[in-house]
């Protein structure tokens, strides 16, 4: 199973990183969001996937059940899906403002600052 | 309650930002919060320092759960000595913002962001956990995101958007490489990964995949040659103020996250990672100070400036020797006072020099003598001019590189020098020497809070300068506690 | 010696102090200022004889210890000798200094600079270990620079300037390099014990790249062909600047270098033939470009080359004869062309010129002056009984026992001899001849400070020829000792008797007479040659130059393109070819190892496929969204297939806002359009493939060999989540206990982007826009005031029962939020304005997290660590432990509600301000 979705983030990066190659901000945005979508599933699915339960102590016993899912990488996506949301939702809007203030949504004219 | 300083460094930034949230839509008590708050994290920082120097690192398992399991907080010698920078250019920042930053953007939340910046910046130094890394990583990039958006003008918010998205993506691959990394060890501090290596836990493959995940973002953050490229496209465009503490700070945090990680945590690595460093760095020296020498606008030569010594840092961490670690380290701490006072020089140039492009200024010579002698300062001892602070750092670096009879790079790190200088002598002659053209921009005043930053740094630059002995101990100490890694 | 660093240290004291005065009084200054280095040339003078008989001032301390660097100075022969010259010509200068430049604004940089550079030629003198000299060394390059631009409103007096500087700058970082491998091969940085190691040195294989290293140091400084070019124009400086750094002091450091290098590096033959034929050739080039020049200052500055040109010579020749020829003639050329330079600067400021051709009559006018010029012109021409005669015979004498080409170098020697007669002749003579017409003069040049420098030294010059022993055998004796490392012993005489070197001298004479008397003709055959040479070496630099600079303009216009998405190949680049390096040196641990398939996720990827492949095709911007919606509602499913429930919800709430964020943002964005070429969009495939597959494999092959579940540190978390942390589920455990403070950073980094979102949004202040809310109907209402309650206390259980079953502040936050956002859309028929309420949950939130840490703190515990107070039944929640982990997520509660409703209120805001606008 793990190397299917393996294969899937594969696929997932490959779109992601083809987005960000276009030169509209929304299709940037949207490989971004992909690639950082991958990305988590990356760290859930690399380390191992679980039978289908989840790390959580059952009544009555003192730890989870054995063959429990590794609970440290879900604690980590969960940090990093909330991390990344308000990075993306920062980037929504600075593209926007960016599309206001410039008057495009071509990255290939964005050369002004540089050199 | 030894760690009391230690936890001080995240407490007083993040207090701060509560206040300063707090009392959005009240500058005045913002701007003392502001001055208050950087100046105790400051002084916490030097109590770090003092508090290490005699008791070795500072060590706080959070939440009492001992690492690998819980996050470690640790004030070795280095950690403690780039917060205590960090405290020292925060106030500085923050005295010059208030004189710059205007109400709108205080009105946009500057001050709270300001102190999330700095929280994050302290935060990264001092945890001692992969994945906590990453997160502070987040919290002073959003920050900086934010803050070099502040204003909006269209330079500004192009230059934003080349920083967040290359920002972005670096911030991913280390995501990514952290993942890696504890699929493959199944941890996360740096001390245990470093143990955990050279029990020969984890499959070769699997920690070399990470390292180089790693690698390439913190190449990123430190703006290395060839991923520098979102730096100098948006360093030029925001407020000084932010310019400056971004120049001084930002980089350096992926200086730093190299050499911690490359260092001593993934010591088994160097075999592979350090020549690939090596002639990144070379290539970042050279190219950083061709882009410097190329441009005739003072935040843009600045802005390459910090690219090309951003060389010499990982050069050091290259050579993979103590003794060069240390003279990175010092390097850095002279790199960041000399730095983030040039940008407060510039923001003085522009207002009263008749703006930034360098052919519309003139005549500060004759006009502001106080402030050539506080240009020169940190502008010598960036060009390696003896006995200047920056000259203590390339001399130890030079020496190192000796050591192990690298001719051609010494060659090219003492060349680069003369261009340094060379794009320095630029900024002296255009906007000092030369008269003030006639269609510079009009004088606008400068008050007491543009100049007490310069000298604060000045003095501090000058102390280095002639005392180097104090920060070689720190540095050579620093070095030593990081190449033997507190066991977990 | 410590008379001699407190006078340093005074000289530095004053270099803040006398500018003060300068400006207003500047003569002043000038009187001022000489003390301290009259003081030192006074105790100088004492300890000649200490000196004579090897009894050397020393001093040191303690510096840099991590760098072996000490401040160790003593004072031997040539630094003696070198001292004597920097403070008694330099207290003159700066008497001087101060009647040239009365009233110029120069005047008070003037003195900052000259004092600056006095003290570092007193270091580079007196200093025994070598980085320190360099340290001096480079000061001395910097004040150069400072001083040279005095004029600094001329484009050419910073072009000179900087010109100076890159050249004797590059060269300071030749003998850096020198210096160090010199430190590395000998073992120690004291000048004294590397000058008993000579022996050593010249037997390493680094000799060779540490001659040339230290040679272009000295060459660049004593402007010696090819480096030459700088001091010409150097000469923009004011005069005073340029008759003591550019031609008594500073040029001749570099001679001074060579001479304290000698016995570490002299007697082979690439030393003896490196400095023989360069000198020769530099001391001849000079002479010949002298005679090109009709500039008083330009003539001095070229005949200073020759001399630099002969003194590197002698030293080249290397014999104990030499070496004294060039100790002696050290002094001299000293005692002359410092009083020349002086009276051109004098005749200057009396007529407005330095046009030898234009110059004539002043030596009516200014009688005492003119004595002062024929006196150093006669010492000068090597005339009897002056010290230039003494100098000259013993030139000629080295010369003539030189060895190998003594000839050639004689020769040369001669016509250098001839010329110099010929420029005395041009500026202490001519100028001061009468010929009819007597010029006007400006009274400012009558001052007694300008005119007892040059008199005292031509003086000097007059009376030392007269009685050697003024000069002192001992003080030369001893520097030619200290440089050839044996007992000399031999005194100066004026007189030799009659010998083939007297012939020499008079014919030498006769010759520069008959150049002088032709000189106009000489000029202009001497100009037509120069016309010949295709090239200059100073058009050369700035070719040179240039080019650089075009070079890296070019290189950073190729790298700092400005287009992000070739920024973002060179990233994928990078990481592509990572990988691969990885992967080649490592090879692959093994098959990735996998549980057994399921189908439904499987048929979940093949929807996340279909997905993706329609974000790529798709032109349509909602077509985009929608798959990326697909894409992450994918994502949310297979989290909660594989028994992650908390991220499951985290990850739908998340998609939600962000799917809301993008269609109100969207609206504004113009449809997507192709840009790119069909070509174009190949090769970013292309890329995105090579990175995209790269990145798979890196996955598969960490996957082959991932570390057992016993071994990760999430073992021991889940086995001490509930006993210890009094939490069931452990993945919250471990986010508000076990790694609170990523949590700590989250809930900041939400916090930000909240804050950053609305300044961007906020717009230029103008409220109370009357825009009517489509959405507000009272139906929506009526619907609101059902959502809303039930939204907030669905949002409590959530966080309540967070520790032990899925929820938690986090989701119950997003939950909450929506909640609070839905009131306030329908609270008002206006857009609402949340005001700073979402700003008080966020502090409230962040004062919660706070607050959370402190009681571990006051009860003498870990910062951080979890207190428990006790237990408590709750209704729908069950039994529920509080303590500061819970406080803790109330916190992450408070700030997550907060953010959700201040970046939503705001773009709902902008949008329908916007909207209204447009209407």
């Amino acid at each position: 199973m793990e190397t299917i979705l393996i294969l899937l983030t594969g696929f997932l990066f490959t779109c992601g990183f083809y987005l960000m190659l276009r030169r509209n901000f929304t299709r940037l945005l949207i490989g971004i969001l992909f690639i950082s979508q991958a990305a988590n599933l990356v760290i859930l699915v690399v380390p191992g996937l679980g039978p289908g339960f989840s790390p959580i102590v059952p009544d009555g016993a003192t730890r989870p059940l054995e063959g429990h899912p590794d609970p440290l990488p879900q604690a980590l996506i969960l940090t990093a899906i909330v991390i990344g949301f308000g990075v993306i939702a920062f980037a929504i809007v600075l593209l926007k403002k960016a599309y206001h203030g410039l008057k495009t949504d071509d990255l290939d004219r964005l050369k002004e600052t540089d050199s | 309650m030894t760690e009391f300083p230690l936890y001080l460094c995240l407490l007083v930034p993040m207090g701060a930002a509560f206040l300063q949230i707090l009392l959005l839509g009240r500058p005045r008590a913002q701007r003392v919060v502001a001055v208050a708050a950087t100046g105790l994290l400051a002084a916490v920082g030097c109590a770090l320092v003092a508090a290490v120097k005699t008791g070795g690192p500072v060590i706080l398992d959070v939440g009492g759960w001992a690492a690998p399991v819980g996050i470690r907080l640790q004030a070795d010698m280095l950690s403690a000595l780039m917060v205590a920078i960090t405290g020292i250019v925060g106030l500085c920042g923050a005295i010059h913002g208030l004189a710059e930053i205007p109400a709108s953007d205080e009105r946009r939340g500057y001050h709270p962001l300001y102190q999330f910046l700095l929280f994050g910046v302290c935060g990264s130094f001092l945890t001692n956990d992969l994945f906590n890394l990453y997160v502070w990583f987040e919290v002073m990039l959003l920050s900086s995101f934010v803050l070099l958006a502040l204003g909006g003008g269209k330079a500004q918010i192009e230059g934003a958007v080349k920083y967040v998205v290359l920002n972005i993506v670096a911030s991913l691959v280390f995501l990514l490489g952290a993942g890696l990394l504890y699929a493959t060890l199944g941890t996360l501090n740096f001390a245990d990964i470093a143990l955990r290596i050279s029990e020969g836990k984890g499959s070769a493959t699997g920690i070399r995949l990470s390292a180089v995940f790693l690698l390439l973002a913190f190449a990123v953050k430190a703006g290395v040659f060839p991923l520098y490229a979102w730096l100098p496209s948006s360093y030029h465009t925001p407020r000084h103020t932010i310019s400056a503490v971004f120049a001084g700070l930002l980089t350096k945090v992926g200086v730093y996250a190299l050499i911690r990680t490359f260092g001593p945590t993934f010591a088994t690595e160097q075999g592979f990672i350090l020549p690939i460093l090596w002639w990144i760095s070379l290539l970042t020296m050279v190219i950083g100070v061709f882009g410097a020498a190329s441009q005739f606008h003072t935040r843009k030569i600045l802005s390459f400036h910090i690219i090309s010594q951003i060389g010499y840092m990982t050069f050091g961490l290259a050579l993979g020797t103590a003794g060069a670690f240390a003279a990175a380290i010092f390097y850095v701490i002279h790199h960041i006072l000399v730095k983030t006072n040039l940008f407060f020089v510039a923001s003085v140039i522009d207002r009263i020099g008749g703006g930034e492009d360098l052919k519309k200024t003139g005549g500060l010579y004759r006009n502001a003598p106080w402030l050539a002698i506080l240009f020169l300062i940190p502008a010598l001892s960036l060009g390696g001019i003896p006995p200047f602070s920056g000259f203590w750092a390339k001399l130890a670096l030079v020496k190192e590189i000796l050591n192990v009879n690298a001719w051609f790079a010494a060659g090219i790190a003492l060349a680069v020098g003369i261009l340094t200088l060379f794009s320095m002598t630029k900024i002296w002659a255009e906007a000092f020497w030369k008269d003030r053209p006639e269609d510079a921009a009009p004088m606008r005043p400068v008050s007491v809070s543009h100049v007490i930053p310069m000298v604060i740094l000045a003095v501090g630059t000058v102390a280095i300068s002639l005392f180097p002995a104090y920060l070689f101990e720190l540095a050579d100490i620093a070095a030593r506690q990081l190449l033997t890694p507190v066991a977990p | 010696m410590e008379w001699y660093l407190m006078g340093m240290v005074a000289i530095i004291a004053g270099a803040m102090v006398w500018p003060l005065l300068a400006k207003r009084h500047a003569v002043w200054a000038g009187w001022l200022s000489a003390i301290a280095p009259i003081g030192i040339f006074c105790w100088l003078l004492t300890q000649t004889k200490n000196v004579a008989n090897e009894v050397l001032p020393t001093w040191t301390a303690e510096w840099v210890p991590q760098m072996g660097i000490s401040l160790d100075f003593r004072l031997d022969g040539p630094g003696l000798l070198l001292s004597m010259l920097i403070t008694g010509i330099g207290a003159l200068i700066l008497i001087y200094g101060g009647g040239y430049l009365k009233g110029s604004p120069q005047a008070a940089p003037f003195f900052a600079f000259v004092q600056l550079f006095m003290l570092a030629m007193l270091g580079v003198a007196s200093a025994d270990h070598l980085l320190v000299l360099f340290i001096f060394w480079e000061l001395t390059s910097l004040a150069s620079y400072l001083l040279i631009g005095l004029s600094h409103s001329e484009l050419a007096a910073r072009k000179a300037a900087l010109r100076a500087l890159l050249v004797t700058g590059t060269g300071g970082l030749a003998l850096l390099a020198g210096i160090l491998i010199l430190g590395s091969v000998g073992g120690t940085y004291s000048l004294a014990e590397l000058q008993t190691k000579g022996d050593l040195i010249r037997s390493s294989p680094m000799y060779l790249g540490i001659f040339v290293l230290v040679i272009l140091g000295a060459f660049t400084k004593s402007a010696q062909i090819p480096f030459h070019f700088w001091l010409p124009d150097a000469m923009a400086a004011p005069t005073p600047v340029s008759a003591y750094l550019h031609s008594a002091t500073m040029v001749k450091a570099g001679v001074f270098l060579l001479a304290k290098f000698y016995p570490i590096l002299g007697g082979v033959p690439i030393w003896h033939d490196t400095l023989t034929v360069i000198g020769g050739v530099t001391m001849l080039l000079g002479g010949i470009l002298a005679l090109a020049q009709t500039d008083l200052k330009k003539l001095l500055a070229y005949s200073t080359m020759s001399a630099l040109g002969t003194l590197v010579m002698l030293l080249g020749i290397g014999t104990d004869l030499a070496v004294k020829a060039a100790m002696v003639f050290l002094v001299v050329h000293a005692l002359y062309k410092a009083p020349l330079f002086m009276i051109a600067g004098v005749v200057d400021k009396a007529t407005g010129t330095r046009n030898v051709t234009l110059l004539q009559g002043l030596g009516k006018r200014m009688p005492l002056l003119g004595i002062a010029a024929a006196l150093a012109a006669f010492s000068m021409s090597g005339l009897p009984p002056f010290v230039g005669f003494i100098g000259k015979e013993l030139l000629y004498e080295a010369e003539i026992h030189a060895g190998h080409y003594s000839l050639l170098i004689t020769c040369l020697g001669f016509a250098a001899n001839a010329i110099n007669v010929t420029v005395a002749l041009k500026v202490g003579i001519s100028p001061f001849r009468n010929r009819g017409e007597l010029p006007d003069i400006n009274p400012k040049a009558r001052k007694p400070s300008l005119l007892i420098g040059p008199l005292i030294l031509a003086l000097a010059g007059a009376l030392i020829g007269l009685f050697p022993w003024l000069l002192g055998e001992g003080l030369i004796n001893a520097a030619v000792r200290d440089i050839v490392s044996q007992p000399v012993d031999s005194d100066l005489k004026l007189w030799h008797g009659f010998s083939l070197l007297l012939v020499i001298s008079a014919v030498t004479v006769v010759v520069g007479v008959v150049l002088y008397i032709f000189r106009d003709r000489v000029r202009a055959m001497v100009g037509l040659v120069l016309q010949k040479i295709p090239k200059k070496s100073s058009d050369i630099f700035d070719w040179g130059l240039a080019r650089l600079i075009e070079g890296a303009g070019m290189s950073t216009r190729f790298f700092q393109h400005g287009n992000l998405r070739l920024y973002l190949v060179v990233v994928l680049i990078c990481l592509s070819s990572l990988i691969t390096a990885s992967l080649v040196s490592t090879g692959f641990a093994g098959m990735p190892q996998s549980g057994p398939v399921r189908f439904v996720p499987v048929g979940i990827s093949l929807l996340m496929v279909m997905a993706g492949i329609a974000a790529i095709r798709s032109r349509s911007t909602v077509m985009a969204v929608l798959a990326m919606g697909g894409i992450g509602y994918g994502v949310a499913l297979l989290f909660a297939l594989f028994g992650a429930p908390d991220l499951a919800l985290t990850q739908v709430l998340v998609e939600t806002l962000t799917l809301v964020l993008f269609a109100l943002v969207m609206r504004q964005l113009p449809p997507i359009q192709a840009y790119s070429s069909t070509r174009r969009r190949a090769t970013d495939l292309g890329i995105a493939l090579t990175a995209g597959v790269a990145l798979t494999i890196a996955l598969l092959a960490v996957r082959g060999a991932t570390i057992p579940d016993a071994e990760r540190i999430s073992a021991e978390m889940a086995t001490r989540s509930l006993p210890e942390a009094n939490g069931k589920n452990v993945v919250n455990v471990i986010l508000v206990d076990f790694r609170a403070l990523d949590t700590m950073g989250e809930i900041c980094v939400l916090a930000i982007a909240a804050i950053g979102v609305a300044g961007l949004l906020l717009g230029s202040g103008r409220r109370n826009v009357q825009a009517e809310l489509a959405i507000a109907t009272p139906l929506f209402r009526t619907a609101v005031s059902w959502m809303t309650p039930l939204l907030i206390f669905m949002s409590i259980v959530l966080l309540f029962r967070g520790h032990n079953e899925p929820g938690g502040g986090f989701i119950g936050g997003l939950v909450a939020g929506a909640g609070l956002v839905l009131r306030r859309l329908a609270s008002a028929d206006r857009p609402p304005d949340a005001g700073r309420q979402p700003f008080l949950y966020m502090a409230a939130g962040i004062i919660t997290a706070l607050v959370s840490t402190l009681p571990a703190v006051f009860l003498q515990r870990t910062f951080m660590e979890g207190v428990w107070i006790g237990s408590l039944w709750l209704p729908i929640v069950g039994k529920t432990k509080f303590g500061t982990p819970f406080l803790f997520d109330i916190g992450v509660y408070l700030v997550v509600a907060g953010v959700c409703l201040l970046i939503l209120t705001r773009l709902i805001r902008g949008e329908t301000l916007k909207e209204a606008t447009h209407h």
